[in-house]
């Protein structure tokens, strides 16, 4: 039987299904770190702690965006109702970016950092040594070449077929994620623009266009799960697209506060990014609408579970604990604290990881030739929500409380204590967010089981003698 | 053979009440994150003079959002002061949990405010989960 509207929407399985692999190494070195923040020589010196934050990051944002291309493979063909330009061209740039990745990885665990710089030619053009954008020269350009390629491919076919809100809101997003990475390129000697320019990348990217890609994503989703008319998904997605450009964009300001920018960022960043809850509000309330006013009954209660769960928990870790240490003069005491670590993890949880979940659980079945999954593998799905969800809280809630102490011993009593002297006083809080980190590798390990999870024989009987609950 | 979505009645015009409904769910969300203690006394002043003469959806909603704006102000400031008091002005743990209760609670209610805003925009009642039920 054929589900998929288009033959070519295929091409999004492998990337779905190398984003999730990467997700699982994600976790792993989550996981070591996780334990060599309380047993410091832990797997020292064969991964040291600079080079698993590396890997534990640059996964991340490699399996996101082996998503977002997924998401993009899937639901742009549908969307402009014409086959994709070119599948062979997405399957090519798929092993290319692939291979890239893997490469990277294996380099940063193999190679010592500054070995690894001189071996890709850094000095040629010096973009390494940069929180989250630590790539050699030669991946950085891979990256390029997969975003173009992609891009033309993406831009081709919607430029043939049906042109949707849906489809331009994360083209564009699409276009901004290629365009502001070519700052990644920009590495000035003096430290002040260096860090001025790193923003445009990493903040425009996390809170600016990926929202729109995310946006995009989610009334795509809802759309098809919901049934409700597309005007008023689209009239939605205007608002929270207006929201996010006009907060996140002057929001980078937020950045700005004390890396040797004049002091009216403080007054800017301040102003705009404490409005930048404001589309993560709208994202919960327009799920939470759709659902309530949907026209028909899904079957894939797992995709409508994971698209509910994105509104919220992207609300909850963007919009409230963003917003927690916004402000110019409380961000002056938790600055670069764990506070901001509780902030990143439930941020990227929330809205991207869970985004990304969403359009696995709503396509991967009809990719792989059936329109919704098995009852029992939808409920060890909803099983993985929950523990994944959870855990994710339990795990911001320690490293807020951590960062709390943190603020209060290191820049708060009349005698501050010095970084380390801190952080061995953190470590029940340590302990407790890798206990939770452990759940959610439980949780993990339950959502990649679901994958393979069957009906039983009396219960598949039963559902072909009778249609499937709604 | 796979289950196909079910077609649902399709969209009816709007409920008698819902107006009223929206406003009491934005007046309660706009008390917790805005303007705090105003629009509490604007949802009050609508709770006193329209709750005889509405349509049942828009009172739900109105006594739903007095009863949790009252529970809120309860929780989150008499608690978080309750807290401070008890526990001492100067000393780390207290403040790391009265941020992390008030911040808490706070979403908490917000999130529930979510959820009821999204219910009067789809024309339906909505009851808060244990704080909703003060109010007669």
């Amino acid at each position: 039987m054929q589900l998929l509207q288009y033959k070519s929407q295929a091409v999004a399985k492998p990337y779905f299904i190398a984003a999730i692999a990467l997700f699982v190494g994600q976790i792993l070195f989550g996981l070591i770190l996780g334990l060599q923040y309380v047993v410091g020589d832990f797997l020292f010196p064969a991964i040291p702690f600079n080079i698993a934050r590396m890997v534990h990051t640059n996964l991340l944002i490699v399996w996101l965006l082996f998503g977002f291309m997924g998401a993009a493979y899937y639901l742009v063909p549908e969307e402009s109702e014409t086959e994709l330009h070119s599948p062979l061209l997405a399957y090519l740039m798929f092993w290319i970016f692939l291979i890239a990745g893997a490469l990277t990885i294996v380099g940063y665990l193999m190679v010592p950092y500054a070995s690894l710089a001189q071996m890709t030619g850094n000095e040629t053009l010096e973009t390494m040594g940069r929180e989250f954008l630590e790539q050699p020269l030669p991946t950085k350009l891979g990256i390029v070449v997969v975003a173009l390629a992609f891009l033309y491919n993406i831009g081709m076919t919607i430029l043939k077929g049906r042109k949707t809100a849906l489809s331009i809101i994360l083209l564009t997003g699409l276009v901004g994620l290629a365009v502001l990475f070519l700052f990644a390129f920009y590495n000035p000697s003096n430290l002040v623009k260096d860090k001025y320019f790193w923003w445009w990348v990493v903040h425009l990217w996390v809170e600016g266009v990926w929202e729109l890609i995310m946006a995009a994503i989610l009334g795509f989703v809802l759309l098809k799960i919901t049934g409700v008319d597309r005007e008023v998904i689209e009239k939605w997605l205007y608002v929270i697209i207006t929201l996010a450009l006009v907060s996140g964009l002057i929001g980078t300001g937020h950045h700005y506060y004390w890396i040797g920018t004049p002091g009216y960022w403080q007054w800017w960043g301040g102003i705009f990014s404490a409005l930048e809850p404001l589309p993560f509000f709208a994202m919960t309330v327009f799920c939470f609408n759709m659902v309530n006013r949907r026209r028909r009954e899904h079957p894939n209660k797992a995709a409508t579970l994971w698209a509910l769960g994105t509104g919220v928990m992207a609300f909850l870790g963007a919009g409230v604990w963003g917003f927690l240490h916004t402000l110019a003069p409380i961000n002056y005491y938790t600055h670069g604290t764990q506070i901001t670590a509780a902030h990143g993890h439930l941020a990227f949880f929330g809205a991207y990881v869970m985004v990304v979940l969403t359009i696995i659980s709503y396509a991967m079945p009809m990719l792989r030739g059936r329109e919704v999954n098995p009852e029992r593998a939808q409920v060890l799905e909803m099983w993985s929500f929950w523990l994944m969800t959870v855990s994710m809280v339990f795990i911001t809630l320690f490293l807020t409380a951590a960062g709390i102490l943190q603020v209060w011993l290191q820049r708060i009593i009349p005698s501050p204590q010095s970084f380390m002297a801190v952080q061995d006083q953190l470590h029940i809080f340590y302990w407790l967010r890798w206990l939770a980190g452990l759940v959610f590798s439980v949780g993990l390990a339950v959502y990649l089981y679901s994958f393979f999870a069957k009906d039983k024989p009396q219960t598949a009987e039963a559902g072909e003698a009778q249609p499937a609950a709604t | 053979m796979p289950a196909s979505p079910e077609r649902l009645t399709p969209d009816a015009a709007p409920p008698p009440g819902q107006g009223l409904a929206i406003a009491a769910e934005a007046l309660y969300l706009l008390n917790l994150l805005l303007l705090p203690g105003l629009a509490f006394l604007a949802l009050l002043w609508l709770y006193l003079h329209r709750r005889d003469d509405v349509p049942p959806l828009a009172r739900g909603h109105l006594r739903q959002t007095l009863s949790a704006s009252l529970w809120a102000g309860a929780l989150l400031a008499f608690v978080s002061l309750a807290l401070i008091v008890l526990g001492g002005y100067d000393t780390a743990w207290t403040w790391v949990v009265v941020i992390l209760y008030f911040t808490t609670a706070h979403t908490t209610l917000v999130v529930l405010g979510t959820i009821g805003l999204a219910r009067a925009l789809a024309g339906q009642p909505y009851r808060f989960p244990l704080v909703g039920n003060l109010l007669p």
